[in-house]
């Protein structure tokens, strides 16, 4: 396998890790909340589509969009107590919500796991110059570049996204100021439903066996690559994700084919040496770090 | 007066686990099994406890330590010719290794602490999310290696035929022993040092506190009790897999501590035993008990809310953080989940 | 429309309790419009939960505070600044990491129309010169006088009807106060109300039109500039039962 096409896989994992961490980035850009649970959106999508697999496409699109913003803005209401807690509590209430939510899948659909045939089109090559890549991830890429944008240019250029960092950082303050915080933050989980969603169609096309795990999986490496590219920032955050799914599809090239199944440690141990050398992220602006947690 | 209500604070954990003991020789050959399991459950909680409700940093991973403290006295256990037969790899030193019950346990503690040692040399440096995150990958670096290195282990495959010389009495001394070390430990100067830290670390530093060593001091008494408690597990179940101290028992630990109450051991005790026996009775129930007949899956979700349901409106959890006293009573201020925001 | 024979703020009868102990009570007195009253008194007496009541941060036990007769008591802080009264809390509160740019655009969140909002940028602008100067530069980076300008640039921009300023010379340098204090006085000119909660009291009484004194919750005395030397009425009136 040539280089290149190694490093079309590797962006192609890279860009699917990115979608979750910009919806783990934008929550905790607007709300200081690191949610564990952000995986459970894309299961709830998943099953959702795997539920109206019988209507018409466009239909089951709308009603995956539909759910999946229903449970964003569910876990804005669960998640208000514990909007002066630190992050670490958060890390593991938002923990215990992923095990609930997994547990309810299991009761419900049991641990077998189903099939979603959703465009199938979409996971066809296509090749570029010698190099096959996928539909699905030139869909990714773009959907996530386009994403990206988007919400940064809404972050940093208008008043609502104005209104939205001010509410994270000091939401006190916020209020007095006249923004009508409670809604601004609401907006905000609406938009990481969004996210979710897009996030869940391009996943279950690449991945279309829907477990109550289904996003569980996605949510480790891309929560761990928030982390290591640095929460504060939404941009940092999805480099981060990205480069979680980049390090780990090049990694398990580059690693000997004995080694491979050693991948997980060599990238959970690449991530302990990041977090102790730079704490506060990969891609952030080297601040003075204080702990801040 | 002090040294009695001080001894005190330890009486109404010991009592508990005693109590766990006693009421559990009376039951039946199958009920026995569920008060073993609780004892076992305590063990690793209050070991999960010495670290985590001493220095208010979040650990993921202390399971690493109860698995290789678990695969280290199975393997100690075992006849080198089941052991080679199951995984021809195995480093001699491993595959020759066949010792009795205490010393397997011992050696458990040992390789417990020693990995723990070695982890939270670097580890300690970090705190809330970034510890959170770093704890985490140490869980699953753990689950990888043992699951893939035939020569330290039987990697996928189950580790079968372990002795189980886990009995109430074993369990309950081991049990009550953990305890006891916690709260010599809480109660030394280290450990109130640690809390100290715990309340607010700039002051501790600016009284001379050496926050790393201590977090290691306690991370490393914490991963020995671990591996003690893995060895006790191991002991019991009379086998064990990879997958039997991972995600499942990270989760369960820490909702049994979280919900008994993260800063104390009291909350550490009440919680393991109150869970354990909430567990036992939602497995039964799924079973089907009388009339009671639980769909399979009842039980996490149950768990899964108990643990939400607390965190969200009572962090400090059942006990509140404080440890039992007769007499007045001494709050530990859990202010550890709730630290006011710096402006 | 205003009602001009009513007075543009009204508070009657406060009472606020932190838990069972009351921080303020009975407390009672009017602001008209283009007025600036001062709020003295020892620490702990209950002057910066009274703009915390009058804001809506906390609940009062009893009371109401209007507005033009308009009530506030009851509403979310939110809807109080977009009913145009605006707070400068003690500590300034800037967004640090926000530029000073971004934070005025903040301020300009409460306002009640859109027009003008320009025009007022400007105004601040030229009342703070410190605000142009360092536009585009994160706000922590000024000082914490600079800061206080800030706060109250902030607070100008929502172009409010009442603006309440919680302790401005807190952990200023005395020259500092005395440019904060300058232009509080720009401000009057221009006809804004004010309230202001202080700890100096004498600085406060000799700029106000009126002072309250208020000690242990409850009011005092009322002082005009004219009383700005008599200490022995202040000591009495501050530790006095």
């Amino acid at each position: 396998m040539s280089a290149l096409q190694t490093i079309v896989d590797a962006v192609a994992l890279g860009s699917l890790f990115a979608l979750v961490a910009m919806g783990i980035g934008l929550i905790f850009g607007v709300m200081r909340l690191v949610n564990f649970a952000q995986g459970e959106l894309l299961t709830a999508g998943a099953y959702a589509l795997l539920l109206t697999n019988d209507l018409p496409l466009a239909v089951s699109i709308v009603v995956m969009f539909a759910t999946v913003i229903a449970f964003a803005l569910a876990t804005e209401v669960a998640v208000r107590p514990l909007r002066t807690a630190s992050p670490a509590a958060m890390l593991v209430t938002t923990f215990a919500f992923s095990f609930l939510l997994q547990a309810v899948f299991l009761l419900v659909w049991g641990s077998q796991g189903d099939n979603v045939g959703i465009l199938p089109e979409l996971n066809q090559a296509v090749e570029i110059g010698g190099l096959r890549v996928r539909w699905v991830t030139l869909a990714s890429i773009g959907v996530g570049a386009l994403l990206l944008t988007g919400l940064a240019l809404l972050l940093n250029r208008t008043t609502i996204g104005l209104e939205m960092r001010a509410a994270a950082h000091d939401f006190r303050t916020a209020r007095l100021l006249g923004v009508r915080a409670n809604r601004v933050i609401r907006f905000a989980f609406l938009l990481a439903g969004v996210l979710a969603a897009a996030a869940t169609l391009m996943l279950v096309v690449q991945r279309p066996l829907v477990t109550p795990t289904f996003g569980f999986q996605l949510v480790i490496p891309a929560l761990v690559g928030v982390v290591v590219g640095g929460l504060d920032r939404l941009t940092s955050a999805t480099l981060g994700g990205f480069a979680i799914g980049f390090a780990t599809a090049i990694l398990g090239d580059v690693l000997p084919s004995g080694s491979r199944v050693f991948l997980p440690s060599v990238v959970f141990a690449l991530v302990i040496v990041v977090l102790l050398v730079r704490p506060s992220g990969l891609f952030t602006r080297a601040r003075t770090v204080v702990e801040r947690v | 007066m002090n040294r009695l209500r001080g001894a005190s604070e330890l009486a109404g954990p010991v009592f508990l686990l005693a109590l766990v003991a006693v009421l559990g020789s009376f039951a039946s050959r199958s009920i026995q099994v569920e008060f073993r399991s609780a004892l076992v459950s305590a063990t690793i909680v209050i070991a999960l406890y010495v670290f985590v409700g001493n220095s208010g940093v979040v650990s993921f991973g202390h399971v690493s330590f109860v698995a290789v403290g678990a695969f280290a006295a199975g393997l100690v256990s075992v006849p080198e010719a089941l052991k080679l037969s199951a995984s021809p790899e195995l480093y001699p030193f491993i595959a020759g290794a066949e010792v009795g019950n205490a010393a397997s346990l011992v050696i458990a503690a040992a390789v417990g602490g020693v990995y723990a040692f070695l982890v939270g040399v670097p580890l300690m440096r970090l705190s809330g999310l970034a510890a959170g995150i770093a704890t985490f990958a140490v869980l699953e670096i753990t689950h990888n290696v043992l699951r893939n290195w035939p020569k330290i282990g039987p990697g996928a495959k189950t580790l079968p035929l372990v002795p189980e010389t886990s009995s109430l009495l074993q369990l309950g001394v081991g049990a009550i022993a953990v305890a006891t070390i916690a709260f010599a430990y809480q109660r030394s100067r280290p450990g109130r040092l640690l809390r100290a830290a715990r309340e607010d670390s700039a002051a501790a530093q600016g009284s001379g506190v050496n926050i790393h060593r201590q977090r290691l001091l306690a991370f490393t008494l914490s991963g020995a009790l671990a591996g003690f408690g893995g060895g006790l597990l191991v002991h019991l179940l009379g086998s064990i897999t990879t997958e039997q101290v991972y995600l499942d028992l990270t989760f369960i630990t820490l909702a049994m501590l979280i919900i008994g109450g993260v800063s104390s051991l009291w909350g550490a005790v009440v919680g393991a035993l109150l869970i354990s026996g909430l567990n036992s009775l939602l497995a039964e129930a799924e079973k089907g008990i009388g009339a009671v007949d639980l769909p399979t899956g009842a039980r996490l979700v149950t768990l899964g809310t108990l643990m939400a349901l607390v965190l969200l409106f009572r962090p400090s959890g059942i006990t509140g953080g404080r440890e039992l006293t007769f007499g007045r009573v001494r709050a530990h201020v859990p202010r550890r989940f709730r630290p006011e925001r710096a402006t | 429309m205003s009602n001009p024979t009513v007075p543009l703020l009204e508070v009657e009868d406060l009472e606020v309790r932190y838990g069972r102990v009351p921080a303020v009570r009975g407390l009672s007195f009017t602001v008209g419009r283009g007025e600036v009253v001062a709020l003295v008194g020892p620490n702990g007496a209950g002057k910066s939960t009274t703009l915390h009541a009058i804001m809506g941060v906390v609940s009062p036990a009893q009371g109401e505070v209007r507005l033009d007769g308009r009530l506030l008591t009851g509403l979310a802080p939110e809807a109080i600044a977009r009913a145009g009264v605006a707070l400068v809390p003690e500590g300034r509160h800037v967004f640090p990491h926000f530029t000073v740019e971004e934070n005025l655009r903040l301020g300009l969140v409460a306002r009640r129309s859109k027009d003008g909002a320009d025009a007022d940028l400007e105004r601040v602008y030229r009342l703070f010169p410190v605000c142009k100067d360092f536009r585009r530069r994160p706000a922590g980076a000024l000082s914490g006088g600079q800061q206080q300008q800030l706060a109250i640039a902030r607070g100008l921009v929502a172009d409010p009807d009442v603006l309440l300023l919680d302790e401005p010379s807190l952990g200023l340098a005395p020259s500092v106060v005395d440019a904060v204090f300058e232009t509080l006085t720009d401000i009057r000119e221009q006809g804004v109300t004010v309230v202001v909660v202080e700890q100096r009291a004498q600085v406060a009484i000799a700029f106000a039109d009126r002072t309250y004194v208020i000690a242990n919750g409850e009011l005092r005395l009322t002082l005009g500039p004219e009383d700005a030397d008599r200490t022995e009425l202040l000591i009495r009136a501050y530790f006095g039962s």
